[in-house]
């Protein structure tokens, strides 16, 4: 094809002359012309057809841009030329139709010319042969002398002042003709004057000060300074800083490296794989660092052996900022690295994973986020593996302190014991802390608290419920490794396995070691929740308790209570809450009676211990012995009522012109006690323990309760049955109160006051029954000296009252008439005559006002109370407004409503 | 290749050969060549019958040259 091809060369060429030679007159002329123009033209075209040319359009496009840049920096006109070339050059790219991309464009990058140059060029004329042999040959001496550039420097200046051709068209000295723009490397090489060290030195020095080793020209002074060569070229200069950066990052990395591979300790585990993953990120940077080398010797190579295409070699080769370019990505990573080992000095465990996971997750720079990421995933593998350890084993095997749970040492929980009274003395509160500085960031608190129950409660089931087996067996069944990589998963691993431990737990609480049984065998003894056990153990006990203290024995105590047992429904109650249960003692202090010594206990074991605390055994015990007492007071009411009221149809009933009135006013104020004792009990029982039960008991067959939730749900039903149970009500403002009025005492006092009345009122009894005898005795001496004939009463009897007492005494002691109804304490009384009566009189007359002022002060108290239950309580106290209660400002007056004293007392 | 070449850059016809030379003229404008369509569809039919860029470059600035030199002439005659 190459006749036909040369036919339509000419063809086209002949074309081009016709077109662009403007029409001569002359037409000989004008032939004449055109066809030396064409022979012209075929000439030059086929003296080119043997070089080889790159048909390379990126190449040619790139020359182009960087012109456009270059023009873009000489002035700021034409700033968009770069970019309106980019999207035609890829538009044209699209194209198919035409194969020398590169070539036309070169043509049109050839023809290009600057507005101003266009009369320049017209300037000079040569001969175009000369043309074609002039070119070789300067292009080859232009770059040869280009780097030697002393001769050639004001020219270079030139070229450097126009990049597109200043002088006429193939002007000899126009040396890159060929690519057309000179790189900007080749331009600062060329403008400058010749380096002392010259690039190539500096580029074969490279590799070694990037491994941080001193050269010749680069030496690394002290530790961390990297000392340049001081007559280099600024832009050179910020070249070389720019690499220095690496290259001193990585002597400090480094030396973190090797330093903490030296102090194990220092860092913990976790330190120690940041420290490996470090180093390996580290040969990484190396083995870049070797690659580069590679480059550059194969290019200095090169560059030695033609020296003539040096610049060609430069221009595919490397150069000090292609190898800026090259190791700016590892710069980065380096730099990365540096900022956490910085920040981690110091730190241990969780709170260096927490540095490296702040900058993967709050960085936006996706370069820096991934590096973070791969980092996180190297240096977190200790700390999982002691999550698993922890999680699936319940072991903690931590000898660096990092991980987030503390296992407290002996001592400390001891001091932790005493610091709360010995709240908790257990395993589960007091031998794993959590540390929330140390809680890496990866893990929300909620995941971490999660996490830190499964390990306490595993461990707490080994040793707390010596169920090691089952941890065992568990821990192989479920054990999975964890990672970082997959977080979706774990959160999901660890949920499983929060949920299984969580239930295995309850289960053996619940089943194991019934702990609900005993909870409610506490609230059944010790709350007086079991009505006719504690009824029948008090009637039993009562003649016991009354005697001192000292008088009480142990076994007389037990025996009682079995015999309460055995007499209630509290036998059939399992034996295992049975055997639990216990009568003794408190502390004997001098001078107290048995009713205030006596307690029942319920002995708790662990691991139940761990919710009914032995603080909490105290709180129950305290609450019993409230209970106890008021149960008491009620009891001594009730049977003196009893008795009372028996009496009144007939003892009473003889004497009531006596001691009539005393007696009425006595059992009105018996029955304002016994309604208060009444409501103070239904207060306690039903408004204050069984809600109180209720919740827990909610609590606890909740679905996925845990051993926390429990103990947290015992706790608060401790605390509202104390707190509102009257038993620490003070405790709520117990600042503006004295503890001598607080709730507890105010109502001991009351309870006291009670039974001191109804002593009185027994030596009020015991009075009238005196009484009556002495007239029962009195009228059968009558009765028998009537049947003797005599007088009943002589004057005598009447005037000397005494000598006839003596004489119906002996007369009843002598006939047994009288049937003693009083009880063994009357009989001591019969002898004081009723010269005693205006004494009780007077007594119950001031217990009676000692108790009504301190139930109205009680009350004011209970109106002021801010919870709701306690003001009830004050309401029904007074539900029919027996008391009035004035609201004044900053004290409340209670006052009983005087009218109606005597004949309304509540119900 | 050359069988290829020349219809679509010869004839002008389609309208793909319109758009290479739209695009191509465009970017001489951006660069200044100073070459009009009709001279540019010459020269990419030359060079896709692989005439050497360089070479055609240099024909034509000498062509140019050559008709300002005969214009310059007539100027002068007249």
């Amino acid at each position: 094809m190459p006749s036909t091809r040369n036919n339509r060369i000419d063809e086209g060429l002949s074309k081009l002359i016709e077109y662009i030679l403007p029409e001569l007159e002359d037409e000989d002329e004008d032939e004449d012309l055109k066809a030396n123009a064409l022979e012209l033209a075929q000439g030059m075209i086929d003296s080119h057809v043997a070089l080889a040319y790159a048909d390379d359009p990126a190449h040619i496009a790139n020359i182009i841009k960087t012109k456009c840049v270059w023009k873009l920096i000489r002035d700021n006109r034409t700033s968009d030329k770069a970019l309106r070339f980019h999207n035609l050059y890829s538009r044209l790219l699209t194209l198919p139709l035409i194969k020398k991309k590169g070539a036309i464009l070169h043509l049109l990058h050839e023809l290009s010319e600057e507005p101003e140059r266009n009369t320049a060029s017209r300037a000079s004329e040569r001969p175009s042969t000369a043309v074609i042999d002039s070119r070789a040959p300067s292009r080859a001496e232009t770059e040869s002398t280009r780097r030697p550039s002393k001769a050639t420097t004001v020219r270079d200046e030139e070229e450097f002042d126009a990049s597109v051709p200043p002088k006429p068209f193939l002007a000899p000295e126009r040396g890159d003709g060929k690519t057309g723009e000179p790189t900007k490397a080749a331009l600062l090489a060329g403008i400058n004057p010749p380096l002392d060290p010259s690039e190539v030195t500096l580029l074969k020095d490279m590799p070694f000060t990037l491994q941080g080793v001193s050269s010749k020209n680069l030496t690394f002074f002290p530790e961390n300074t990297l000392k340049l060569p001081s007559n280099l070229p600024v832009p050179l200069i910020s070249l070389l800083h720019t690499l220095a950066e690496p290259a001193l990052l990585y002597r400090s990395l480094s030396a973190f490296v090797e330093e903490s591979d030296a102090i194990e300790d220092k860092g913990g585990l976790v330190g120690q794989s940041l420290s490996a993953a470090i180093g390996n990120e580290l040969k990484a940077y190396l083995s870049l660092v070797a690659g580069l080398e590679g480059e550059i010797r194969r290019a200095t190579l090169s560059l030695a052996e033609d020296d003539p295409h040096g610049l060609a070699v430069r221009k595919v080769g490397v150069t000090l900022r292609r190898c800026m370019i090259w190791t700016r990505e590892a710069t980065m990573g380096l730099r990365l690295m540096a900022a956490i080992v910085g920040e981690s000095k110091g730190k241990r465990g969780g709170q260096l994973i927490s540095i490296i996971h702040g900058f993967s997750t709050s960085h936006g720079d996706p370069f820096v986020f991934n590096f973070a990421k791969r980092l996180l995933t190297s240096v977190t593998r200790p700390f999982y593996d002691l999550l698993r350890r922890w999680v699936y084993d319940g072991e903690l095997t931590d000898p660096y302190l990092e991980f987030y749970v503390i296992e407290q040492s002996e001592e400390a929980i001891m001091e932790a014991n005493a610091e709360r009274r010995g709240y908790a003395s257990s395993v589960w509160q007091d031998k794993y802390k959590l540390d929330t500085e140390m809680i890496p960031t990866i893990m929300t608190p909620e995941f971490a608290n999660k996490v830190f129950l499964i390990g306490k409660s595993l461990n707490f089931i080994r040793y707390g419920c010596e169920d090691s087996e089952w941890v065992e067996k568990y821990s192989k069944t479920t054990s999975k490794a964890l990672s970082h990589d997959d977080y979706a998963s774990l959160e999901q691993n660890i949920d499983e396995a929060y949920k299984i431990t969580m239930e295995r737990l309850m289960y053996l609480m619940n089943k194991k070691f019934n702990l609900f049984e005993h909870l409610c065998a506490l609230k059944k003894f010790l709350l007086l929740g079991q009505g006719d056990f504690i009824a029948l153990l008090m009637e039993s006990l009562s003649s016991n308790l009354d005697r001192p203290a000292n008088t009480l024995y142990r076994h007389n105590l037990t025996a009682q209570l079995e015999h309460a047992i055995r007499g209630s429904n509290a036998q059939f109650e399992s034996q295992e809450v049975l055997r639990r249960l216990d009568a003794r003692m408190l502390e004997l202090s001098h001078g107290e009676i048995g009713w205030d010594v006596f307690t029942l206990e319920y002995k708790i074991d662990p691991p139940v211990d761990v919710i009914v605390t032995t603080y909490g055994s105290r709180e129950y015990l305290k609450v019993f012995n409230f209970l106890w007492r008021i149960k008491r007071v009620e009891f001594a009411l009730g049977s003196a009522w009893k008795k009372y009221m028996t009496g009144a149809r007939g003892v009473l009933a003889s004497v009531a012109d006596k001691v009539g009135n005393d007696w009425k006013v006595a059992r009105c104020c018996i029955a304002e006690m016994i309604h208060f004792v009444a409501q103070l009990q239904y207060y306690i029982l039903f408004q204050v323990i069984e809600p109180s039960w209720e919740k827990l008991k909610a609590t606890m067959e909740k679905p996925g309760v845990t051993l926390d939730d429990l103990i947290d749900a015992h706790k608060a039903y401790l605390n509202s049955i104390t707190r509102k149970g009257l038993l620490g009500g003070g405790s709520t403002n117990s600042k503006s109160r004295q503890p001598e009025t607080s709730f507890l005492a105010q109502l001991h006092e009351i309870l006291k006051n009670m039974l001191a009345y109804k002593d009185a009122m027994d030596g009020l009894y015991s009075c009238s029954v005196a009484e009556f005898t002495r007239r029962q005795a009195t009228s059968a001496l009558i009765d028998a000296r009537t049947a003797a004939g005599k007088w009943g009463v002589t004057e005598s009897d009447t005037n000397t009252p005494y000598e006839f007492g003596q004489q119906v005494k002996k007369h009843s002691l002598r006939h047994k008439k009288v049937d003693i109804i009083s009880d063994s304490d009357s009989d001591s009384d019969s002898d004081s005559d009723d010269g005693d009566l205006p004494g009780i009189r007077q007594r119950l007359k001031t217990l009676t006002i000692e108790f009504q002022a301190r139930t109205a002060v009680l009350l004011g108290d209970l109106a002021n109370q801010s919870d709701t239950d306690m003001r009830f309580l004050g309401v029904m106290f007074s539900f029919n407004d027996f008391y009035v209660v004035k609201k004044g400002k900053g004290k409340t007056v209670v006052e009983r409503r005087t009218a109606q004293r005597g004949d309304e007392t509540p119900a | 290749m050359s069988g290829r070449g020349t219809p679509a850059t010869a004839g002008g016809g389609n309208s793909a050969a319109r758009q290479v030379i739209d695009i191509l003229h465009e970017i001489s404008t951006l660069l200044n060549t100073k070459l009009d369509r009709t001279t540019l569809s010459l020269c990419v039919s030359l060079i896709e019958n692989g005439v050497n860029p360089e070479a055609l470059a240099a024909v034509i600035k000498e062509l140019r040259k050559e008709s300002e030199r005969l214009q310059e002439e007539e100027d002068d005659e007249n």
